[in-house]
């Protein structure tokens, strides 16, 4: 480490990284486009021109990106001469870019957009018509490119080399003709395609299931963690006005996913738009499961549990560290049966961060001693049992609507905690349940790093996040609360 | 020591030369075939190059010998070493290496491993600009000629050195003559230039140290290390040492490329050997080393060509390109050919030459059509000092900025009138001819 001096502030820095990254770490802005942390540094855009002093020389004004910090340094990024760099730099890349931020998706949280606005320069020198180009061009399943839009930082050329280590875009063409582009026109492959849109600082390259759909002013944001695979990749959640989840992205953290998530993951938000979800708690009243206070349910509940010892409790794979806790207590309590349903590999196993194994919290209910079976075994564990407690979100949906069906109704009493309701006569009672946008709690991920999830927007009227229900049935259970104490 | 003492050019004016025969019949390889049986140290070569004064001939002028010191020593650092030739010439006005590589590709290629001998290289990559097609085939056909009398390859002579030498055709981008887009191409990348540090020396061909040097000036090599340093250092002016190849072109009667030393004067070119301005006419202003280069009036022509007096009147040597531009001509036109011809050469990595070399190009454009706006020079101004100086990877950004910034200094009432006119007052009607694939 060395010792240089950031706007009149001594700090220290790693002179194997570049200078812009010294300057970050200790919350000095410093604009960007062409570098990113995430990849190797090029020094293209020319936007990060800090002023440096080294020794006796006079002041020189140069990319932070490509400057590697020595000691003694003494760098000014709010000098005059760096702010005017900076301001010819813009007016070069607006030149031909097309301002259409009221339609461009990008408006909001674009660094073109916001180093313009701090920089200041409001009027513009061209008499020229601005580059014509390809305004939409479908670069697969995942993108479409703006080629107005680009300035060219390559940031999305040199993912692809750089992290999946398979090139698959290219600037083409030279000078101010330059496109970004595939070979032969070839659609984008593979599953890490959503990566490029985050990186594109402007509006260059967006994700076709985002395009047009909300203002980013009007996304509430939230940290959690990606549940789709045991990687737990580390993202933020984007909730329009408290209703659909617009957008998941990745979010930095440099012991699972660096910057980066899966298709895969990303995408996946979609389920946790879908309709005809369940509300408060249902009933079986004969033929048909009918809606009852939650308060009325539980009771039935907790004197169901509390009288049949023969009980098996299957948790969705879903489940967080904190419910695997309360279940594992209440089961203990009760001498009940206790697993979690453990899928099978899916087959999306690849070398950078997809882990293959779909169950986002394997490690953190195993760490409990939880046993995980697969949904076939976890149903075959529990046909001995006269009552079983399914709980979690896609419960159902994992196990099988079907071989749930399918368990005798006149010996086992099914009670379901899940987003939907199942209404086959062996379930007695459902409950609906917070999925995880909409709940609090922590997964562990295939090494061992806890994420969060957050609830980021209100589950259903009446619906519970599983952690939920269990406290108030253990309200409901004053002896065994005695007995824990 | 006479001031016209020529040696550049005598080989490659006798009729064959590009025969290893007849170049060995003239002097081709003795300095080769000196320098290896006398056993003289690589580091030996390095010094007399030093001691030499010789200066690159590609542009910058940087020392040669100081360059090749930069390169690491070969027992601390081990990993191969190249030597890198550049013969992408492409400078517009600019057409000096041509005359060599074609008529005296012995003399180029006996450069070419006294050079690799100095820096220890085992393997020389000529880069020839794709245009160049008889001077690749020369070449081409001289390697192998030395080749089979063991000129080239391994233990060339029976000596312990060993050195391939190998040939690329550039595919006609410009920025693939800037040494690291040049060694970028080399590997087959696109041609963008790679920013500094790392140096070549450190960090040149395939992440190896390498040298990237001239084609004229690995073809003084020889002649410095037969005659002398002393020799060489007694041509010429104070910093600028020995004879150089002068490309006269433009608005001359006799244009072509011809050998001076230095100290003779830009006058004494145009009105003794190049014939004077055409048709009578008066000089309004030149380009001393290519387009490039700053542009003088037709007052500096009493100018020494060298580095310091060029440096000296606020342009530069460069490659000693002298394009010459007579009374009868519009600056406008001029520079929107000067500026069209970057923004298409531009390699499009960084923002400012991306855009500026675009955005001087249209403005000249407007001027020279009698479509500019009032403000339109002044933006010029204001552009080519945002595109230079240091301000980009490379210096392809300051070569469209620095011709830009002379021509609104010393030309500004004729844009202006341009714009005021709505008209350009001397322009002329221009040749038509069918461009395929042409570029706007």
């Amino acid at each position: 480490m060395v010792k240089i001096i950031v706007n009149g502030r001594e700090i220290e820095a790693d002179p194997k990284k570049p200078l812009i990254k010294a300057c970050h770490d200790s919350g000095v802005d410093v604009p960007m486009y062409c570098y990113h942390p995430g990849l190797e540094p090029v020094g293209s855009c020319r936007i990060c021109q800090v002023e440096v002093k080294q020794g006796e020389a006079p002041g020189r004004v140069m990319v932070a990106c490509r400057t590697q910090p020595a000691e003694g340094m003494v760098v000014d990024t709010e000098s005059p001469k760096a702010h005017e760099t900076r301001k010819e730099c813009l007016e070069f890349l607006l030149k031909n870019h097309p301002l259409d931020c009221p339609i461009c998706d990008k408006a909001g949280e674009c660094d073109l957009q916001d180093y313009t606005y701090a920089e200041g320069q409001a009027a513009g020198r061209t008499h020229e018509e601005r580059r014509e180009l390809d305004k939409r061009k479908s670069l697969g399943d995942t993108i479409v490119l703006d080629q107005e839009r680009c300035i060219l930082c390559s940031r999305c050329v040199r993912f692809f080399e750089e992290v999946p280590k398979q090139a698959q875009l290219t600037v083409s063409d030279l000078g101010s003709r330059s496109v970004i582009a595939t070979f032969m026109d070839r659609p984008l492959k593979g599953k890490y395609q959503g990566n490029i849109a985050d990186l594109c600082p402007v509006g260059a390259l967006t994700l076709k299931k985002f395009r047009f759909q909300a203002r980013v002013w009007n996304l509430v944001k939230m940290a959690s963690t990606c549940g789709e695979c045991s990687r737990g990749c580390s993202t933020t959640v984007e909730v329009l006005r408290g209703a659909d989840v617009k957008r998941v992205r990745p979010r930095e953290n440099e012991a699972v996913n660096k910057f980066w998530m899966c298709d895969i993951g990303r995408f996946a938000f979609e389920r946790h738009n879908r309709p005809g979800r369940m509300e408060g708690a249902a009933l079986r009243e004969g033929a048909k499961l009918v809606p009852h206070p939650v308060e009325e349910a539980l009771t039935r509940l907790r004197d169901e549990l509390m009288r049949e010892k023969s009980a098996a409790w299957i948790l969705s794979p879903w489940c967080t560290i904190e419910e695997g806790e309360r279940a594992k207590a209440l089961a203990a309590r009760l001498g009940h049966q206790l697993c979690f349903i453990s899928p099978e590999k899916n087959g999306e196993q690849d070398d950078l961060l997809h882990t293959g194994d779909p169950c986002p919290n394997r490690r953190g209910l195993s760490d409990l001693g939880i046993a995980g079976f697969e949904a076939a075994k976890a149903l075959e564990a529990a046909k001995g049992a006269k009552l079983v407690v399914l709980l979690g979100e896609r419960v159902v949906e994992l196990l099988g609507a079907g071989e749930v069906a399918r368990l005798d109704a006149t010996r086992v009493a099914v009670h379901l905690v899940d987003e939907f309701a199942l209404d086959v006569p062996c379930v007695k009672s459902v409950f609906g349940a917070a999925n995880c946008v909409e709940r609090v709690g922590t997964w562990a991920n295939v090494d061992g790093v806890r994420g969060p999830i957050s609830a980021v927007k209100a589950p259903p009227i009446g619906a519970r996040s599983p952690a939920k229900l269990m406290d108030e049935l253990v309200r409901l259970m004053p002896k065994l609360q005695e007995h824990a104490r | 020591m006479s001031q016209n003492e020529r040696y550049l050019l005598t080989r490659a004016n006798i009729e064959g030369a590009h025969q290893i025969a007849v170049a060995e019949k003239h002097g081709a390889y003795a300095a080769l075939r000196k320098v290896l049986k006398d056993g003289v140290p690589y580091s030996a070569v390095i010094d007399e190059v030093k001691k030499s004064g010789l200066r690159g001939r590609g542009g910058a002028g940087f020392s040669t010998g100081m360059k090749w010191t930069f390169m690491p020593d070969p027992v601390k650092d081990p990993r191969p070493r190249y030597l890198a030739v550049n013969a992408d010439e492409s400078e517009p006005g600019t057409c000096k290496d041509r005359v060599l590589m074609e008529r005296d590709p012995h003399g180029f290629v006996e450069g070419v491993l006294l050079s690799a001998y100095a820096i220890r290289a085992q393997a020389a990559y000529i880069y020839v600009r794709g245009e160049y097609r008889l001077a690749h085939d020369r070449v081409a056909a001289a390697i192998a000629e030395a080749r089979a009398k063991n000129l080239v390859g391994k233990n060339i002579l029976g000596s312990d050195f060993s050195c391939e030498v190998h040939m690329h055709r550039g595919g006609g981008a410009y920025i693939c003559g800037e040494e690291t887009g040049l060694m970028e191409s080399l590997e087959g990348k696109r041609g963008h230039p790679r920013p500094k540090p790392p140096f070549p020396a450190m960090y040149g061909l395939w992440g190896q140290p390498t040298t990237v040097n001239n084609v004229e000036t690995v073809y003084n090599v020889p002649f410095i290390m037969e005659r002398g340093s002393a020799w060489f250092a007694g041509l010429g002016t104070a910093n600028s040492k020995g004879n150089f190849l002068c490309g006269i072109s433009g608005h001359v009667n006799k244009p072509g490329v011809y050998e001076f030393t230095f100290g003779i004067t830009a006058k004494e070119i145009l009105e003794q050997h190049a014939g004077g301005v055409w048709k009578g006419r008066g000089l309004k202003a030149w380009f001393p080393g290519g387009s490039s280069c700053a542009l003088l009036t037709g007052k500096d022509v009493d100018v020494v060509l060298d580095h310091d007096s060029l440096r000296a009147r606020g342009s530069s040597l460069g490659t000693a390109a002298m394009v010459m531009i007579d009374d009868h001509t519009s600056m406008a036109r001029v520079m929107e050919i000067i500026a069209r011809f970057y923004d298409h050469e531009s390699c499009g990595q960084c923002s400012q030459c991306r855009e500026g070399t675009q955005w001087l190009s249209q403005i000249f454009h407007r001027i020279a059509q009698g479509k500019g706006q009032p403000d339109d020079v002044a933006t010029l101004e204001a552009l080519a000092k945002g595109m230079a100086p240091g301000k980009t990877i490379c210096a392809l950004s300051d070569a469209a900025a620095i011709p830009t910034l002379s021509a609104v200094r010393l030309f500004k009432d004729e844009l202006l009138e341009c714009v005021r006119q709505k008209r350009d007052p001397l322009a002329q009607p221009m040749p038509q001819y069918a461009v395929a694939g042409g570029h706007h």
